[in-house]
């Protein structure tokens, strides 16, 4: 007899059990979507980020400092270019190009792309 | 001379930079140089008058249509070395003068701005490589605007070309400070309409002229080319290198070419 109530009580709270455990499962899966949204909506914001570009027209390049300015001449000189192409058509050092250059693109007036172990920096 | 890009340019209008850019051009390849000259004047263009008995019309292409992506320069460029009898070669080219064309060159995007540019600086490449010209001359319009400051910038020497009116002056001043100095542009300063031709100036006159615009300009003053009163009431429907080759304006011009030549 006791055993049969205990297997009764025993039965009731494995369904709580179950109930608690769907609670869990639906309470992740909320969680779950809300991360995947959370992480789409961030990726979406870093791509557009990175996408992002200002136009290096020469009237434009009045308000730039004239350390920068120095480079988008020189690329408009020379279309595509290394850093070390630039300091040689600007007569300056290469990491001085290379720093201007990548602050240039960081700015949204250049972009760059890579090619092995050369980093080439054009304007789009 | 190996391969140069010349810009003549200005403050204000009218001081005389057609002229200058159309017959430096022509003593050039009288003298056996291979040039070519583009109106980048897109707002008042001016070389298609001066060159009309020359050319063929309709004109195919314009310089127009090269920035706006739709030919090449080398089909833009018009050789009227035949034309003038040069011992060098003159390749012009035009900039559109219709109304339509000119309003379509206004008020562009920034971006186009940017790709107009590029443009620009191209021609260097086909100019020189390609076609093996001596020197290109920009014909640009005065002030700062996008034509004339691409035109400026993607140059190796600029000729500003100035009267002693007051407001040249000051505007030159001011364009030399934050303009010239701002980009590390290489410039000349070439003095036009200077005194009436009437007036016989001695040699220290001159010479104390130049002086004081030097120390005004801060920069070398490449010329001094007296106002004559024949060359701004000559037709300027031909050059005046064809119409009167012995004047004494191209004279001056011819030594303005020498000292060019060796910047």
């Amino acid at each position: 007899m006791d055993t049969k109530k205990l297997l009764v009580q025993l039965i009731g709270e494995v369904h709580m059990l179950n109930q608690k455990f769907d609670s869990v499962v639906e309470f992740g899966g909320k969680m779950l979507k809300t991360q995947e949204e959370f992480l789409q909506r961030t990726t979406k914001q870093k791509h557009t980020d990175e996408t992002f570009k200002l136009e290096p027209d020469m009237v434009t390049l009045f308000s730039l400092p004239s350390a920068l300015r120095k480079t988008v001449v020189a690329l408009y000189k020379l279309g595509e270019a290394t850093a070390e192409d630039l300091a040689r058509e600007t007569k300056r050092l290469r990491a001085v190009e290379s720093s201007a250059a990548n602050q240039l693109v960081r700015m949204g007036f250049l972009s760059k792309r890579r090619e092995g172990r050369k980093v080439y920096f054009f304007i789009e | 001379m190996r391969e140069k890009i010349i810009a003549i340019h200005s403050s204000r209008g009218g001081t005389g930079k057609t002229t200058i850019a159309v017959n430096l051009a022509l003593t050039y390849a009288h003298e056996g140089l291979n040039i070519a000259l583009l109106d980048l004047d897109f707002r008042a263009p001016s070389l298609f008058g001066v060159f009309s008995e020359g050319i063929k019309k309709p004109v195919k292409c314009w310089l127009n249509d090269f920035m706006l992506d739709r030919c090449e320069i080398g089909q833009v460029l018009i050789d009227v070395s035949d034309k003038y009898s040069l011992d060098g070669k003159l390749l012009i080219g035009l900039a559109n003068p219709t109304i339509e064309a000119i309003r379509n060159m206004m008020g562009r995007s920034r971006a186009w701005e940017v790709a107009a540019a590029k443009k620009l600086f191209s021609v260097r490449t086909s100019i020189f490589n390609e076609m093996h010209m001596d020197c290109c001359i920009f014909d640009t319009s005065p002030g700062i605007q996008y034509s004339s400051i691409n035109g400026v910038v993607s140059s190796d020497v600029t000729v500003i070309v100035t009267t002693l009116d007051s407001l040249d002056i000051e505007g030159v001043k001011n364009m030399l400070v934050e303009f010239y100095d701002e980009f590390e542009k290489k410039s000349v300063i070439l003095m036009n309409k200077v005194f009436p031709q009437t007036r016989m100036w001695s040699d220290n006159e001159r010479n104390e002229l130049i002086t004081k615009m030097q120390r005004v300009f801060k920069r070398p003053i490449i010329g001094v080319i007296p106002c004559y009163c024949d060359v701004l009431e000559a037709n300027r429907d031909s050059p005046l290198i064809a119409e009167n080759p012995s004047h004494p304006f191209l004279k001056d011009l011819q030594e303005v070419g020498k000292k060019l030549e060796n910047i």
